[in-house]
């Protein structure tokens, strides 16, 4: 009898023992699973962070930790800025409804960073119905100028298909005004401690932002200065503009319209063209 | 248990396989295993050929300890976001007995399990594929600090330099990733798994010291040249040799693809060298000059115009949007010309990274 009550105490405690075992290594598994999906949440995040700084920053910013001053280290880069305005923004406010504003407003954003996206460009901020954004900052790019030209004309078409839309939505067509300017600058993750972004300060930065309002003065959608002009690809199809005073620089700046870019005939198609002229 | 990478978007693939006997022979010849995957890559033969001489599985490390090598391969494929290098390395170290465990472990670096030479050569795999060649020379540093010699200092770089190639080979047309995938979990790949340890390990050889070989005359001539004696010299330069004499592109838009990568990565240098074969291609300076600073000029033709954008895209890219565009060339070029582009671009962006770690560039 006391054997069988012994066989049974062992039997029981042979079962509790393998119970708790198997408990724990589900629970061993579980928290494997959760640790790799941490893992995958925190892998995507650093590289939906490396759109926003520069690799080596984002790494020294996991690896040090945010509250190290390891996001402090800035550098002196050479990039291109551009400014984005919304033209008649603050009439517009006053017209539409709040949520139709709103609609509008996002529709905007979206097709500009959208644009500046396909051009290797980085959105830096969005300044009330003005857009900040960088060519160069981020990650090295030697076609920055020819970039942001090229993001500036796909703006300018995004925006004629835009108020095609809102045209038969019965809403009043959009305008913009982009100014871009390239020099020197400082990169680095500024701000306060709580709050840091990556940016690009500097002379250009300023001076894309006066040359964005002088696209009004004359009338036209996109300026570029004299330095980024200088830098730009012959194709592309710009008119000098008076010089202007503006704020804060002393001297009058000299600008220049972009209308568009000829697309260079290739060897093929010039053999083909005059193939086709010898014929007729 | 979800992976790193899960989450990376990946297209359809832009390509249909092309079953080639030989190439498969070949394939399973050197690997010991089959390679489905080659058949994307048939029709393109120095391509197909060069994404099995340079694996650095097979018989081109001398020096460097091929389980390190194994772990740089991963840990630079999840870095890149190549979802077929990545399972493909995953399901290798899993076929070689690493438990899910350590491939987690490894790649959640934790570096207590990790002996601190593999760790610091893990970190350099990473940060090469963040930084690139501007961070090259801290990156010798930390690997000279952690005592590596510069032989095997030299074998780390062609191994990430390698990787780099391959994930771009595979990332741009997209090849199917779910087989590799699922591999590590289908009932009868477990049964197998002893066989397939056996075969790997049989197939698995160091490299052999090779006889010295006269520089050779095309870009990188003197990258390879830093590899004397060693298989990898040999591999590299067959590749390149066979790359240049394939008729899919011409020889020009090759070296202009070269030169565009070189001069996106910030290393002029190595596009001044290019630049030396273009002008022996009939190219003047004149119009190479304007192709490297507005990726254009009136000289070109369509399919280099074309190929030159789109070689910059695969600098840094996004694998999706990098597919995205990859798929819009089809409509452009034939299947074999277009695999020949994405291999070129791959084989540009893994010798312009290699040349930044090894070569003392003034």
């Amino acid at each position: 009898m006391i054997e069988a009550v012994e066989t049974a105490t062992g039997f029981i405690l042979f079962a509790v023992l393998a119970v708790a075992l198997y408990h724990q290594w589900r629970r061993g598994k579980s928290l494997q699973a959760q640790l790799a999906a941490a893992e995958a949440a925190l892998e995507q995040l650093q590289r939906a962070c490396s759109r926003l700084a520069p690799a080596g920053v984002v790494q020294r910013l996991v690896a040090d930790g945010i509250q190290s001053n390891a996001g402090l280290v800035a550098e002196r880069k050479v990039a291109t800025a551009m400014f984005v305005d919304l033209v008649g923004f603050s009439a517009m406010s006053e017209r539409l409804d709040p949520e139709l504003l709103l609609r509008v407003i996002n529709g905007y954003y979206q097709r500009m960073s959208d644009a500046i996206d396909e051009h290797r460009g980085q959105v830096g901020s969005f300044v009330g119905d003005g857009i900040v954004a960088y060519f160069g900052a981020i990650q090295p790019n030697p076609w920055e100028c020819d970039d942001a030209v090229r993001a500036a004309l796909a703006m300018r078409a995004a925006i004629r298909e835009y108020n095609v839309e809102l045209e038969h939505e019965g809403l009043p067509p959009i305008s913009i005004g982009i100014g871009i300017d390239r020099g020197p600058g400082l990169a680095g993750l500024l701000g306060s401690y709580e709050r840091r972004e990556y940016t690009f300060i500097g002379r250009a930065v300023n001076l894309a932002a006066r040359i964005q309002t002088l696209t009004r003065i004359h009338q036209v959608d996109i300026l570029v200065s004299e330095a980024l002009r200088a830098a730009l690809a012959p194709e592309f199809i710009v008119a000098p503009m008076p010089a202007e005073a503006v704020k804060g620089f002393a001297e009058s700046v000299v600008t220049y319209a972009v209308r568009g870019v000829q697309p260079i005939l290739s060897r093929l198609t010039r053999a083909e063209e005059r193939d086709n002229v010898e014929h007729t | 248990m979800p992976r790193v990478l899960d989450h990376v978007a990946w297209e359809a693939c832009l390509v249909e396989p092309h079953p080639d006997q030989g190439l498969e022979a070949y394939a399973r010849r050197k690997t010991g295993i089959p390679l489905p995957s080659i058949r994307y890559f048939a029709p393109v033969p120095w391509l197909a050929r060069a994404l099995v001489d340079l694996h650095p599985e097979y018989g081109l490390l001398m020096y460097l300890d091929q389980n390190v090598a194994d772990l740089l391969t991963l840990v630079v494929s999840q870095e890149n976001s190549c979802r077929f290098c990545y399972a493909a390395q995953r399901a290798l170290l899993w076929g070689l007995g690493m438990s899910e465990d350590r491939i987690q472990r490894v790649q959640q670096e934790l570096s207590a399990s990790l002996a601190p030479r593999t760790a610091a050569a893990i970190a350099f795999g990473r940060s090469q594929s963040r930084t690139g060649p501007a961070g090259a020379w801290d990156a010798r540093q930390a690997l000279c600090r952690a005592g590596f010699s510069g032989e095997e200092i030299k074998e780390i770089a062609f191994t990430t330099a390698a990787t780099d190639f391959l994930n771009r080979a595979c990332t741009i047309p997209a090849i199917p990733v779910r087989p590799l995938e699922r591999m590590p979990g289908q009932l009868r790949m477990r049964l197998l798994r002893p066989l397939i340890k056996r075969i790997l390990e049989r197939h698995r050889f160091r490299g052999q010291a090779m006889p010295p070989e006269p520089t050779p005359s095309y870009p990188y001539g003197r990258l390879i040249e830093k590899y004397v004696g060693s298989p990898i010299a040999v591999a590299l330069g067959r590749t390149i040799e066979e790359m240049l004499a394939s008729s899919h592109l011409t020889p020009r838009c090759k070296l202009l693809m070269f030169a565009i990568i070189a001069r996106g990565l910030g290393s002029e240098v190595d596009a001044l060298d290019i630049g030396e074969a273009l002008e022996r291609e009939g190219l003047n300076e004149l119009t190479f000059t304007r192709v490297l600073t507005h990726l254009e000029a009136p000289e070109l033709d369509d399919i280099e115009r074309l190929l030159l954008r789109f070689a910059r895209e695969t600098i840094w890219y996004d694998p999706a949007a990098l597919q995205r565009r990859a798929r819009t060339l089809l409509d452009r070029l034939s299947v074999p010309q277009f695999l020949e582009a994405a291999g070129v671009a791959a084989l540009a962006n893994g010798l312009c990274r290699m040349a930044a770690m090894v070569m003392d560039h003034p």
